[in-house]
């Protein structure tokens, strides 16, 4: 049995190659399985949103890569991991961890927060209240899947998630290219 | 999410691009309204609430809406899950009102009719009309992805059904200080992955712990592992799982 625990993990390294979630330790950890050496250099990563965690069994769940590579992996603490206090599921995070025998232990937990593009700039609630009540030139859209958007929505959003945006490119934007855009989901991480 | 695709709209040729970071959440916690759209109201499975007088709700109403006055909210709400996707509407001057209450008593998932009954009608949503029987409000919850009904759960646990096995993810403490179910394993949720060999390939799993959050991981690591696994979504010290337990 042993030796097959080893292959999701090889697995998702592969994955990681490929460019699907973090690539930061890409080079060192190909040969994961191989020695303890390679292990210590520098910490594993995996990126993704935290699917499940619970303090009793001491474990976090984290779904990482995208569509049907998508992969949960279980990863162990204990109480020299640090940055645990921001770990709930839904959050996107970095987890770095190193191999214990057979089992991945999460050393240090980040929250990853999300970067503005170059050129774009950020908006808070009340200049966007402001432009919605005033009815001010705005096309608003909610990049989420369309499950929440049909639950909830701000006023007058359009229902454009990623995928669809990726897909069709400018034919779901307005022809005007000066008409101010504003992206939302469903927070910061 | 946003980010991303503001990046993209910036690559197309678009001006003036922004990213609401803070996003729903934050609207809606700066009681700002949110809306559902018709599509989810009629299929969503959710707790439609009229805050309009009963007068008005007899008169007409959104089909399936219960019909709650503004002043009753708090009282009819109480025993309603916390969970359920509640989608209100009514009078303009208090809705807002209405919004921030149901918000501030805990429910998750709150928002309200674009435009109200008026806007419904415009929009040529189904009413209905006459007197309203269904005063006392009931929401099930529908099963997520990997869940198992606490039906088909409680036929494992009796041993009617032999086809499948339980699986209690909690730990060796937690069983001895607090029993386990019949026809049931313990294996420790972090002892999954080195114990999959324990498992039949041929039988379906149930996994449970103590609220369903530890069965879900574990349910994840089995399905990732090619069993046929589902998970049980529930305080196991709620009255509906009624299970027999062989205590300590």
């Amino acid at each position: 049995m042993k030796p097959l625990r080893l292959i999701p993990v090889c697995l998702m390294l592969a994955l990681l190659a490929g460019g699907c979630a973090g690539t930061k330790t890409v080079e060192k950890t190909q040969s994961l399985a191989a020695t303890e050496t390679v292990q210590k250099q520098e910490p594993l990563i995996y990126e993704g949103e935290v699917t499940g965690f619970s303090e009793r069994a001491q474990s976090i769940s984290i779904a990482i890569g995208k569509g049907e590579q998508a992969k949960v992996m279980m990863v162990k603490f204990d109480t020299t991991t640090t940055g645990l206090s921001q770990v709930a599921k839904g959050k996107a995070v970095s987890i770095a961890y190193e191999m214990r025998g057979n089992d991945a232990f999460a050393t240090d937990v980040q929250l990853k927060l999300a970067k503005l593009p170059a050129g774009t700039t950020e908006i808070k609630t009340p200049e966007l209240e402001k432009l919605i009540t005033t009815q001010s030139p705005l096309f608003l859209v909610d990049s989420r899947p369309t499950a929440r958007y049909g639950q909830s929505h701000l006023p007058g959003a359009h229902s454009i998630p990623v995928p669809l945006l990726e897909e069709k490119q400018a034919g779901v934007l307005p022809e005007n290219k000066d008409i101010p855009l504003v992206f939302y989901c469903g927070g910061p991480t | 999410m946003s980010t991303a695709s503001a990046g993209l709209a910036k690559k197309l040729g678009y001006n003036d691009v922004r990213v609401y970071l803070d996003g729903e959440p934050e609207w809606a916690k700066a009681n700002l309204p949110t809306y559902s759209t018709t599509d989810f109201i009629v299929n969503g499975n959710v707790v439609l609430i009229d805050t309009r007088s009963t007068a008005n709700a007899i008169a007409g109403r959104i089909m399936g809406a219960y019909s709650v006055p503004y002043h009753m909210l708090e009282d009819k709400l109480d025993d309603v899950p916390r969970n359920a996707p509640i989608v209100l509407y009514g009078d303009e001057d208090v809705i807002m009102d209405a919004l921030a209450d149901v918000r501030e008593e805990g429910f998750n998932f709150v928002s309200l009719v674009d435009g109200g009954y008026e806007g419904w009608v415009k929009a040529k949503g189904k009413t209905e009309k006459g007197p309203i029987y269904n005063t006392e409000i009931k929401w099930v919850r529908i099963l997520g992805k990997g869940e198992v009904s606490v039906a088909d759960f409680r036929k494992v646990a009796s041993g009617e059904d032999k086809n499948a096995i339980i699986v209690d993810a909690r730990t060796k403490e937690e069983v001895a200080e607090l029993g386990i179910f019949k026809n049931t394993i313990n294996i420790p949720l972090d002892e999954i992955p080195n114990r999959l060999n324990e498992l039949p390939k041929d039988k379906k799993i149930y996994v449970h712990c103590s609220t369903g959050a530890r069965a879900d991981m574990a349910y994840e690591e089995l399905i990732k592992n090619g069993f046929d696994a589902k998970f049980l979504l529930l305080n196991i010290k709620d009255a509906e799982c009624d299970c027999e337990i062989i205590r300590p």
